[in-house]
């Protein structure tokens, strides 16, 4: 175990070498509140890079499918499991003239495509649900039309840990593997699969995408902003700070909140069972590695914007883990998307005890999204011109030097 | 328009039925509508009465299937579901129906929201 733990020696940093590698001078505002960066943004980032846009169990059988809305590539994207059982993203379009195979409503819509195919309600095109088109009503009528042609339009599509990614670029610069990088290996092997009880919750929020993304990607806030839903968080600490390519991670410890009556109980019936109960041991290697008791989660922020807390249990009674993804919509606008993952509930007490756990965990994030229309209010006033991070603000001061890399052309 | 009654529960509850009438309900959404209208004393009469009995309570759901199979045990579950969600509200926001300090709790959507216990 030593000599895995030891193989990640080059991602981790201490404070004063996070200080000497980041900087500690303020980080310009302007990438917030210029909109003609969240044009470069969109044709040099979301466009570039690998995102992450479902989750394997959500797809579980052939012919199951989920057309997400991504405003920020101007494309509707159709995500569907095959007959052979592989997972594959094409853009949701019709190649007869350009209309929604799938029908949408909202921002993610979840279906079964019959016989493995679908079609194409304006005229009945026909296409396989592995992308070939398979049939045109009075195809005869056309004089010539070559089939083989006009299939859905494939996006790259990989997946790691069953998160499934996409990448808008017809020839992506790196495969997944590699844009992932030691992260991989660093979140790798964790049972995420198992968790499949998920509560979603989403929003809109009227600020930048990067307000509410820095939002949660640091614990300077929590005794302030949650002092009504973890009273008396005691002790946290920020630390294990690990650079890893474009994506950062640490760990929030703490001897946890003052919990009420109510959860006492509650987390009783989750931590008296050997499926919800902290977990440490399942933890990757690399993650808690001494195996602290007063662990609560990993906190690593996969580049744009996808942030995947990890907890085993550890933190929020019987929470195995909890993601945050943050879809810009246009330059003021974004969608927030919360998800926290249990694994099932095997009698009622558990299902209810984890509708508390999932309600305190609700509360807290809308003490967390509350700052975020201000947050951008005040950045678009232009009152101040830069932010001021503390050594807890790393993931935010490394974040936006990579999205500086990017928009300059280049990458991490 | 009725109001459907969730207020039957298993033997031994008979007096947790008027606070399940009130409360208990099949959906996240559904709950929602009951807990942003209550009141201060509501949470606090809601707290006071199921608190106790809270562990008898979660002994009894604990030998029910995670979907509940009987009309007793479905109520049963929406009520320890509803108590979930409001206990908070009594406990830290000091009988407050919003989360004090927050967002518009209104403008976040459950996925989950629409589904049935």
């Amino acid at each position: 175990m030593q000599d895995t733990i030891a193989a990640l020696d080059h991602i981790r940093r201490t404070v004063p070498e996070i200080r000497d590698e980041l900087g500690i001078d303020p980080i310009p505002v302007r990438a917030i509140r210029d909109p003609e960066i969240y044009e470069i943004e969109k044709e040099q980032l979301f466009k570039k890079v690998w995102l992450k846009v479902a989750t394997a169990w959500e797809l579980p059988n052939p012919g199951d499918y989920k057309v997400k809305e991504l405003p920020v590539a101007d494309a509707s994207i159709l995500i569907v499991r095959g007959k052979d059982g592989k997972i594959r993203a094409h853009h949701n379009v019709c190649t007869h003239r350009g209309n929604k195979v799938v029908p949408n409503k909202g921002f993610e819509t979840y279906g079964r495509a019959r016989a493995n195919v679908v079609t194409c309600r304006f005229h009945g095109w026909v296409f396989g649900t592995d992308g070939p088109l398979k049939s045109v009503p009075m195809e005869e009528a056309f004089g010539h039309l070559d089939k083989s042609c006009l299939g859905l339009r494939e996006i790259a599509c990989d997946e790691w840990e069953g998160f499934v990614f996409i990448n808008f670029d017809p020839n992506p610069a790196q495969s997944l593997k590699d844009y992932l990088g030691d992260f991989a290996t660093l979140f790798g092997g964790y049972p995420y699969h198992e968790s499949t009880t998920a509560f979603r919750y989403s929003t809109v929020l009227k600020c930048n995408w990067k307000v509410a993304h820095y939002a949660f990607s640091e614990g300077y806030h929590v005794p302030t902003i949650h002092a009504g839903s973890l009273p008396g968080f005691r002790g946290i600490e920020h630390s294990d700070f690990k650079l890893i390519g474009p994506h950062a991670s640490s760990t929030i410890y703490g001897a946890g909140m003052e919990a009420a009556p109510s959860t006492q109980v509650f987390a009783g019936v989750l931590h008296a069972s050997d499926a919800h109960k902290p977990h440490a041991e399942q933890l990757p290697v690399h993650i808690n590695p001494t195996r602290r008791d007063d662990f609560q989660f990993e906190l690593p922020n996969v580049f744009p914007n996808l942030l995947i807390h990890l907890a085993s249990g550890c933190g929020y009674p019987g929470l195995s883990y909890f993601t945050h993804q943050f879809w810009p919509l246009d330059h003021g606008t974004t969608l927030w998307e919360g998800i926290n993952y249990f694994r099932p509930a095997r009698n009622a007490a558990e299902y209810a005890a984890q509708v508390h756990v999932n309600a305190l965990h609700r509360n807290a994030w809308l003490e967390d999204t509350a700052t975020m229309e201000d947050t951008f209010t005040g950045i678009m006033s232009g009152a101040i011109d830069d932010m001021q991070l503390m050594d807890q603000e790393f993931l935010i001061r490394h974040a936006a030097r990579t999205l500086d890399s990017y928009l300059a052309g280049g990458t991490q | 328009m009725t109001t459907a009654d969730y207020s039957r529960l298993p033997e031994g509850f008979a007096d947790l039925e008027t606070l399940a009438q009130i409360w208990a309900r099949p959906t996240e959404n559904a709950r929602n509508v009951v807990r942003y209208a209550a009141t201060a004393s509501d949470f606090a009469a809601f707290h006071e009465t199921l608190f106790p009995r809270l562990g008898a309570l979660l002994a009894y759901l604990g030998d029910c299937p995670a979907q509940p199979e009987t009309a007793e045990q479905r109520n049963a579950l929406m009520l320890a579901c509803a108590y979930a969600e409001a206990a908070p509200h009594h406990e830290l926001y000091g009988g407050s129906s919003e989360v004090p300090f927050s967002f518009d709790a209104h403008r976040f959507v459950a996925d989950h929201g629409d589904v049935s216990v």
